[in-house]
């Protein structure tokens, strides 16, 4: 229980809890919670003192970051405590470089059971053999989303004191708030019915899940995979000609869609549903660092469909098409907002069509996180080799599929949970995706 | 009408620290305007002038800058 002398930082806004109610959801499931991580693989070892200054520098700068999670009545808190900032490490402890010792600690860390009053919102690690260190910068999804963490990596990496000064400056507050605070609260109600609306309409098609749902969640594990620069080229000119320059996203969704399929086309269900995130952040904007500011969309195709390749994309980029134009993807926000004031159970009830019921709207996860602002940079003197996502994910669809571009190369993270998926299945499910994405 | 524009993509879409400097012939695409915000572009585009924006001329080239942009809207008027 929060300690009446201790004092608020802040408050979580619709969008935060929207992510706290999932963090409940695999809390239930005796998972960690919404642990979610970017992992830096790096050449060499980086400066370990300046790089432990600058997080130092982080900790002063935004306080949050090593708040406490806490629920006062109905609602939910960031305490503020007395923790120092600090860089964990971890040192391989043979001499020889073991080819999974990074692996296995990546994966301890983000399988790692926390209090969620407990848990530190943000932490950093550096995991290093003779040969090799990973970065991890892991944390706790009520915290930030995908794009502040990048923009945490970004700031970290700034050399420059002026040019960090500009970050969260000025300092804006909850962009969902400022885009539902834009809305007479007649138009507030008419959207958050427009919403339910199109919640129920996808629920009409029950989703195909290809998670084993009679295993019990046991653990997070995951699969990367880089392509090459010309396998690259190659899938960004087929998304253009596939799904046009507005809906780049879409032909990583249609062709995992394809690929699931092709592992089972008799799998139970109706539809493939997939959701994608829309970030309300202005694009290169360096604030709001911390925080989510995320409305939902989601990509529905029903499994007739999925055999033709071109019906497929045509469909997915008219629903888009449609979404944007009905301005559905702001009609989430007022749901999530008043949502907010129900109890994570209830608030699981009303958007998540999951909880309590073994049921789910989504096939997969999904975050196409972009081309990563850290691609070009270097990391306290060690180049950065590659770039990998994790996150936690509610059981069913125990499958997250993460995609970003780092040095002009597409890379890909399949996150499962074990044993309701398991990793002989992933590496067929991926050369499935190569086919398609490649048009193989 | 390119007043406009200028407004809702800075105000919505992308951040550039000092607008007033960015240029009728500077590159949105590289500033940041990405699949999403062309969509929403397009969308506000249409509702404001009045306009249909064929699909099929959704392009890099049309969308680049404001003075392209401009060009492909008023084809359309």
């Amino acid at each position: 229980m929060s300690d009446s002398q201790q004092k608020i930082v802040q408050g979580l806004n619709p969008a935060d809890y929207f992510t706290l109610a999932m963090d409940e959801e695999i809390r239930q499931e005796n998972m960690p919670g919404s642990l979610c991580g970017f992992a830096l693989e790096l050449s060499k070892q980086p400066d370990l003192e300046v790089l432990q200054q600058r997080i130092n520098e982080f900790g002063l700068k935004f306080p949050l970051a090593y708040a406490s999670l806490q629920q006062k009545g109905k609602r939910f808190f960031w305490y503020e405590r007395a923790e120092s900032p600090n860089l964990f490490k971890h040192y391989a402890a043979k001499k020889n470089d073991t080819a999974d010792f990074h692996k296995t600690v990546l994966l301890d860390l983000i399988n790692e059971k926390h209090d969620r009053e407990a848990i530190l919102p943000i932490s950093f690690h550096l995991i290093s053999s003779e040969h090799k260190s990973v970065f991890l910068l892991r944390w706790i999804h009520p915290f930030c989303d995908a794009r502040s963490a990048d923009l945490i990596l970004k700031y970290l990496c700034t050399e420059s004191e002026q040019q960090r000064e500009k970050f969260d400056f000025p300092k804006l507050d909850s962009l969902v708030n400022r885009q539902l605070a834009k809305y007479k609260w007649w138009q507030k109600i008419a959207l958050f019915f427009k919403a339910k609306r199109y919640i129920t309409s996808l629920d009409t098609l029950p989703s195909v899940i290809h998670a084993d749902t009679q295993q019990t969640p046991e653990r997070l594990n995951y699969q990367t995979y880089s392509l090459t620069l010309e396998q690259t080229q190659r899938v960004n000119k087929l998304a253009r000609q596939q799904v046009g320059l507005t809906g780049t996203s879409l032909y990583y969704i249609g062709c995992f869609m394809r690929a699931l399929y092709r592992m089972n086309p008799e799998q139970a269900g109706e539809a493939y549903c997939a959701p994608y995130a829309f970030n309300l952040r202005k694009n290169k904007a360096l604030s709001p660092v911390l925080g989510n500011h995320v409305g939902a969309l989601f990509a529905q195709a029903p499994k007739s469909i999925l055999d033709n390749r071109e019906a497929l994309f045509q469909h997915l980029k008219q629903q888009h098409t449609q979404v944007i134009r009905e301005k559905l993807d702001y009609a989430f926000l007022p749901v999530m907002w008043a949502a907010s004031w129900l109890s994570l159970a209830k608030h699981g009830e009303q958007l998540r069509k999951a909880y309590g019921t073994g049921g789910e709207r989504s096939s997969f996860w999904f975050s196409d996180i972009g081309r990563t602002d850290v691609s070009e940079m270097s990391f306290f003197d060690s180049e950065i080799a590659d770039i990998l996502h994790l996150c936690q994910v509610t059981s069913p669809p125990a499958l997250a599929f993460l995609s970003c571009q780092f040095n002009q190369k597409l890379s890909f993270s399949y996150n499962f949970v074990e044993p309701l998926f398991e990793m002989q299945w992933i590496e067929q499910l991926h050369d499935l995706m190569l086919d398609e994405l490649l048009m193989e | 009408m390119k007043e406009k524009i200028r407004e809702f993509i800075f105000e919505d879409l992308i951040f550039v620290a000092e607008p007033e400097k960015f240029s009728d012939d500077d590159d949105l695409l590289e500033a940041g305007l990405d699949s999403m915000g062309i969509m929403r572009l397009i969308m506000f585009v249409e509702e404001q002038f009045t306009v249909t924006l064929p699909d099929s001329e959704i392009d890099p080239d049309n969308v680049r800058s404001f003075n392209t942009l401009e060009q492909w809207i008023l084809q359309h008027k």
